[in-house]
């Protein structure tokens, strides 16, 4: 695997400004990830995911959110300091993202072929049959059965795994180097969700493209994921590669959500449940966030906020947050 | 075991939809067999969980343990008592003893309601219960799932989706009911949160002895929850019996898919693809002779044509699988 990152996201924070106070939604937030490299972003609702994954695009709703700090260097070239119109030419090309629900992704009125159609256009400088074509070629890439007679098909005409292959194949369309997939298969039966992450890796492997997934699933991380970030109240709790992260949990909130996680394969009595709720970003705790649900506090996670702890050597990009790790 | 007390049977039981055309002169064209012949049972204090896809039946089977649909055929038996035969007074005292819990905390508590009043209404509604206890009742509720009992005045915006969930949990167990039907009661919530809630289900139902008909896509669910698991597929029951048995040894090629495609618990455990071709048939124009053919991996011509007779059959004790597919896993 090559190892040059695609992208780098440096001390990002995406805060949102409202009557009530300042949202902290993403605080701080780095990583790397390489090319044709599958990183996962997991943690509950609120933790930032989805604003982390919206600040790269460049989408964060306005007027209220604002990235205040920090940087995203897509190939080096900063996308933080890019006017719209400049990163209008990267998302949909360069970068790609799939969001959960298919159904208010796609355009009710339009069939499928015009919006597959659409996005080719983008990236192709060509018209009629050969557009038609090239949209063919990418609902057979999804394996859509009979892409020919499909493509007129109007998006409630299909089913929802397919019109999850649908929007794959839009997001395909200008062969991205970055697709972030933010819970993209949550709403899906489970037959039909491991065909698709199966579809996904197969993509990945014929385009060599880097994926982002987003979720809360530790099945989906297990089965996809290279590296995972593992994200708590705005900020990267652990990032490590996924082995590490199920193996050798390092930050107690990445311990304890990896014990009270139900498993197919065996019987458990009692599982283990994170006691109390995640903290509200407008009003977060002084110290660490999780302080007030971790086991192993004591009095300085109450005062400040832990530094980043490298983890073993440099060589396996192992960090986490947490006070327990620096003081012995 | 001791000898179980069955509390809830259904025998055969059958829900078909007719489907209409025309706007003024409707006419009944076919209908739509979402539940098509399913038998169980659930045992007093177990949990009976009901997995496939959407579409498969599950969820109209509940609401017919509800009563909020009405069978088309085949018996539902509540402590031995056929439900077509309840008198007036019965099917009030039938309508108490069973709950339920819903998938979504957010839409299923009224929000001009304080939680109190929320949690006393069904109670209020079905028995006289004198002022005084009121508020001690109400309380006791809140203690038991792990509220607070100053909670009880207010309203529901004021908590997060977890307890929210709990409030609804607690407004079931008011009535002190035989038997709550969990519909997906954990996919809401966050990862955190779901392991509070599925302990607090089984802590609750060791201590009021409540049974439960859990619904659930999640298999994992379902094998920490669940004593048996029946696992539907476009209206019929293909495979049921004790969760153990099924999880260790599914005979049923959908059976096993499912388990299969539920997502591995480590990134070492990948599973080697055993995956379904295809998606579920429209439940309007089913495929004819045994509804899993298409997808089967190992379909016979029998199959196809229907020349086969269908049904469960035991395969050892407390398994059944369905006859056609019985050998095709």
């Amino acid at each position: 695997m090559a190892q040059t990152p695609v992208l780098q996201v440096n001390n990002l924070k995406t805060h949102f400004f409202t009557r009530s106070g300042v949202v902290k939604a993403v605080d701080g937030v780095d990583f790397t990830l390489n090319a044709g490299e599958t990183l996962g972003i997991v943690g509950e609702s609120g933790s930032g995911k989805s604003m982390t994954a919206l600040s790269i695009m460049g989408l964060v709703p306005q007027p209220a959110g604002k990235i205040v700090e920090g940087e995203i260097l897509f190939n080096g070239d900063d996308l933080v300091k890019k006017t719209q119109a400049e990163l209008q030419q990267i998302r949909g090309r360069d970068i790609c993202m799939i969001l959960q629900d298919p159904m208010t992704s796609l355009n009710p009125v339009f069939s499928v072929g015009n919006q597959v159609i659409e996005t080719v256009k983008q990236s192709l400088a060509q018209t009629g049959e050969t557009l038609k074509e090239r949209a063919i070629e990418l609902l057979h890439k999804v394996k859509i059965a009979a892409p020919e007679s499909r493509i007129e098909n109007f998006p409630h005409q299909m089913s929802g795994g397919m019109r999850q292959r649908v929007v794959g194949a839009i997001a395909i369309a200008g062969s991205p180097q970055i697709l972030i997939a933010d819970e993209a298969t949550t709403s899906l039966d489970a037959t039909i969700q491991y065909q698709y992450l199966e579809l996904l890796k197969e993509l990945q492997r014929d385009t060599g493209m880097a994926i982002i997934f987003i979720t809360h699933d530790m099945g989906v991380v297990a089965k996809m994921c290279d590296r995972v970030a593992v994200m708590y109240a705005g900020k990267v709790a652990e990032i490590a590669d996924v082995r590490d992260i199920f193996n050798n949990p390092q930050h107690p909130y990445t311990e304890a959500l990896m014990k009270s996680v139900p498993n197919v394969e065996e019987d458990v009595e009692m599982l283990y449940a994170i006691e109390g709720q995640p903290p509200a970003l407008d009003n977060l705790p002084a110290g660490c966030t999780f302080a007030p649900r971790c086991q192993y506090a004591f009095d300085k996670c109450e005062v400040q906020f832990p530094d980043i702890v490298q983890i073993g050597d440099d060589s396996n990009r192992h960090t986490a947050t947490c006070w327990k790790l620096s003081e012995n | 075991m001791a000898a179980v007390n069955t509390i809830i049977e259904l025998e055969e039981t059958q829900k078909y939809f007719p489907v209409t055309s025309g706007a003024i002169l409707k006419k009944v064209t076919g209908q739509v067999k979402a539940v098509d012949g399913v038998s169980f049972k659930i045992n007093e204090g177990e949990t009976y969980s009901l997995v496939g896809e959407s579409g498969c039946g599950k969820s109209t089977t509940a609401k017919m343990v509800l009563q909020v649909e009405k069978p088309t055929g085949g018996v539902i038996r509540f402590n031995g008592n056929d439900m077509n035969s309840f008198t007036r007074e019965q099917r009030r005292e039938y309508r108490a003893s069973i709950q339920a819990v819903f998938q979504d905390p957010w839409s299923s508590l009224n929000p001009r309601m304080k939680v109190g009043n929320i949690i006393m209404e069904p109670l209020l509604a079905n028995q006289e219960v004198p002022k005084g206890e009121i508020k001690e009742r109400t309380e006791q509720l809140l203690r038991d799932v792990g509220l607070h009992s100053f909670q009880a005045d207010y309203y529901p915006h004021e908590f997060s989706g977890g307890q929210r969930q709990r409030i609804a949990i607690a407004r079931a167990l008011s009535l002190q009911p035989k038997v709550i039907v969990l519909d997906e009661p954990v996919s809401a919530l966050d990862v955190s949160i779901r392991a509070q809630i599925m302990n607090l289900l089984k802590q609750l139902q060791d201590q009021y002895g409540v049974s439960y008909l859990l619904i659930a896509h999640q298999l994992a669910t379902v094998r920490y929850m669940s004593h048996h698991v029946g696992v539907m597929y476009l209206g019929k029951m293909v495979e049921e019996g004790l969760t153990k048995k099924v999880f260790d040894n599914p005979r049923h090629p959908y059976t096993r898919a499912l388990i299969e495609a539920s997502l591995p618990a480590h990134p070492d455990s990948q599973r080697e693809g055993f995956m379904l071709e295809g998606e579920v048939p429209s439940p309007l124009n089913p495929p004819q002779g045994c509804s899993f053919h298409p997808r089967c991996p190992k379909p016979t011509k029998e199959c196809a044509e229907g020349s086969m007779e269908m049904g469960l059959i035991e395969v050892e004790e407390g398994h059944r699988v369905d006859r056609c597919c019985v050998n095709c896993g």
